[in-house]
């Protein structure tokens, strides 16, 4: 009787839909903010190859209980993340064409970050860092992130001087 | 379990030119990954009188079989007190991924009763160097004796995910081999044993009474072992599950039910029920758990056996802070204070205090000082610099 009931329940558990649609509405980023540290400190998008990620991830969604689809999507923001910087001639008339909350959107900042009160809470929010630690901090981190905390777990992204100078100049006017 | 030396460096040496041939590598990359941790510890334990360096490996292989199934094994290697090296198969299991949100399990898994078995006991994610006391060794001695001292069990598991709103609510049930009656240990072994899975639930012989013994600290009572084996001592499975609810990425609170079945005849039941929070903050970190064990037992009373059961509980809560986001001078150092206590049966109480400093995301140095007291028994105090890694 007992083992009975145990496969009916077990039956019943699996046959349950999920009351939301498949695809994730999260950002690869935001899934990392809330997955990774729940448990350890996120490791380095750049320690292991994205065909290697790819290996690991099923192994982290059980783990995590992450779902297909969010796996999907973080994977296609390591993707992004690893990718080389693709180096851009600055010239004044690109400069302008280069949009901050793109750049935002692009490297999933907000997925860790808060700016103008939307965003993770994995890393510190955005608004103020330029007025409180100054430019040339925000510039060497953005560029190089365990330089001043080696267990940061902010991915080094290939984003270019151009992309860097336009967020710089979109904090400060916040 | 102890392997010859000479197949350990065999198993080792193929590890490595699996992971390192570039021809195998290029053909097998998306398939098959080598990750793992390991640790070097000096601890000074004041009552087993000890003041030594160890060491652990604990590699983990991953095998992505294609989309739907992927294969996980985890073993660890250590060296006893006597040179002989020590391994042991954390867990070595198939998962079949469903559908999106439902994922299958088979072999031998961590068990999902609670958090720290499943996801906090590698030793580069448990913030402090030992194990919280209400779940054992695992890996290192200690002095209070555990309510629930399993990690992993063979048998099968199903997980499902859902989202709700914001929230997520995780499912898991497992049914596994379960636990058995131990035979009579001699007091030697009990007394120097710590890491084998045994729970000491005093379940009292035939002639015990368990109104004599609310206050605990019998002796002499049958114990119940919970390692995993390929067999089981009846027919009843032990099944059970964690049903959570996590609002992310901040907090995850769960709860957990256990019950198998430990005497050849089946009679005999362990139930254990837990209770599990995380909280995550960008400055802290606070995990806990609370467990609660009945236990049944034969006891005789006006010359008729009956069943009854002894009662167990105890907790354990967490709290690492970033004391580095406070004073940046002090980069990626992280205070730890963590607080346990078993009750009724073998009570005793712990103090831990530690300083972590992480080298980068997956390599800390650990220090730490725990100071257990023990109502019934030597009191024990603890120093212990520990450095893990993840790889």
């Amino acid at each position: 009787m007992n083992k009975k009931l145990i496969i009916c329940a077990l039956i019943t558990f699996i046959s349950l839909p999920n009351l939301a649609d498949d695809e994730t509405t999260l950002s690869g980023a935001e899934l990392i903010n809330n997955n990774c540290a729940r448990c350890h400190n996120s490791r380095p998008v750049r320690e292991f190859s994205i065909s290697e990620w790819r290996v690991i991830m099923p192994h982290m969604r059980e783990k995590a209980h992450l779902t297909g689809s969010e796996v999907k999507a973080i994977l296609e923001f390591m993707e992004i993340a690893s990718s080389p910087a693709q180096p851009v001639e600055v010239t004044l008339a690109k400069s302008l064409t280069v949009n901050p909350r793109d750049v935002l959107t692009r490297y999933g900042c907000q997925g860790c970050h808060q700016v103008q009160g939307v965003g993770g809470s994995l890393g510190p929010a955005l608004d103020d860092v330029i007025e409180g630690k100054g430019e040339a901090f925000f510039i060497k981190k953005v560029k190089e992130p365990q330089f001043n905390n080696a267990a940061s777990a902010m991915p080094q992204m290939p984003i270019t001087d151009e992309e860097i100078a336009a967020l710089v100049d979109y904090l400060n006017s916040l | 379990m102890r392997l010859h030396k000479g197949v350990l460096h065999a198993m080792i040496f193929v590890a490595g030119m699996i992971t390192s041939s570039p021809l195998l590598a290029s053909e097998t990359t998306d398939r098959f990954v080598f990750v793992g941790y390991g640790d070097v510890k000096y601890e000074s334990a004041d009552v087993a009188d000890t003041d030594a360096f160890s060491a652990r490996f604990v590699p983990i292989f991953l095998f992505s079989l294609n989309d739907k199934m992927h294969v996980e094994a985890e073993l660890e290697f250590g060296l006893d007190e006597n040179g002989e090296t020590e391994t042991e198969l954390e867990y070595a299991d198939i998962h079949y991924f469903l559908n999106d949100n439902t994922t299958l399990t088979a072999g031998k898994f961590l068990l999902p009763f609670g958090q720290f078995s499943a996801n906090w006991h590698p030793s580069w994610i448990n913030r402090s160097i030992w194990t919280p006391g209400v779940y054992g060794a695992h890996g290192s001695s200690q002095a209070m004796d555990p309510l629930l001292p399993i990690l992993s069990d063979v048998g099968v598991a199903a997980q499902q995910v859902y989202q709700v709103g914001s929230a997520k609510v995780f499912v898991d049930v497992f049914m596994t081999n379960g636990p058995r009656s131990e035979a009579a240990h001699d007091e030697e072994e009990i007394e120097d044993d710590h890491d084998d899975l045994i729970a000491r639930f005093f379940a009292p012989s035939a002639a015990a009474d368990p109104d004599s013994e609310e206050d605990g600290h019998g002796e002499a009572f049958p114990e119940v072992e919970f390692e995993a084996t390929s067999s089981d001592n009846n027919s009843n499975k032990a099944f059970g599950g964690r049903l959570a609810i996590a609002l992310l990425p901040s907090i995850e609170i769960g709860t957990s039910y256990y019950q198998g079945a430990y005497d050849e005849q089946g009679q005999l039941d362990i139930t254990a029920n837990g209770f599990d929070i995380n909280f995550i903050s960008t400055h802290a970190i606070i995990r806990g758990e609370y467990i609660k064990t009945e236990t049944d037992s034969f006891v005789e009373r006006d010359h008729e056996q009956t069943i009854d059961s002894f009662s167990r509980n105890g907790w354990f809560l967490q709290g690492t802070f970033f004391v580095g986001h406070a004073f940046q001078s002090l980069g990626s150092t992280e205070l730890v204070l963590e607080y346990a206590e078993t009750n009724k049966i073998e009570e005793a109480e712990r103090w831990m205090v530690g300083v972590n400093y992480w080298l980068d995301p997956r390599s800390v140095i650990k220090v730490g000082y725990e100071d257990t007291d023990v109502v019934e028994g030597p009191d024990d105090t603890r120093f212990a610099v520990q450095f893990s890694y993840g790889f």
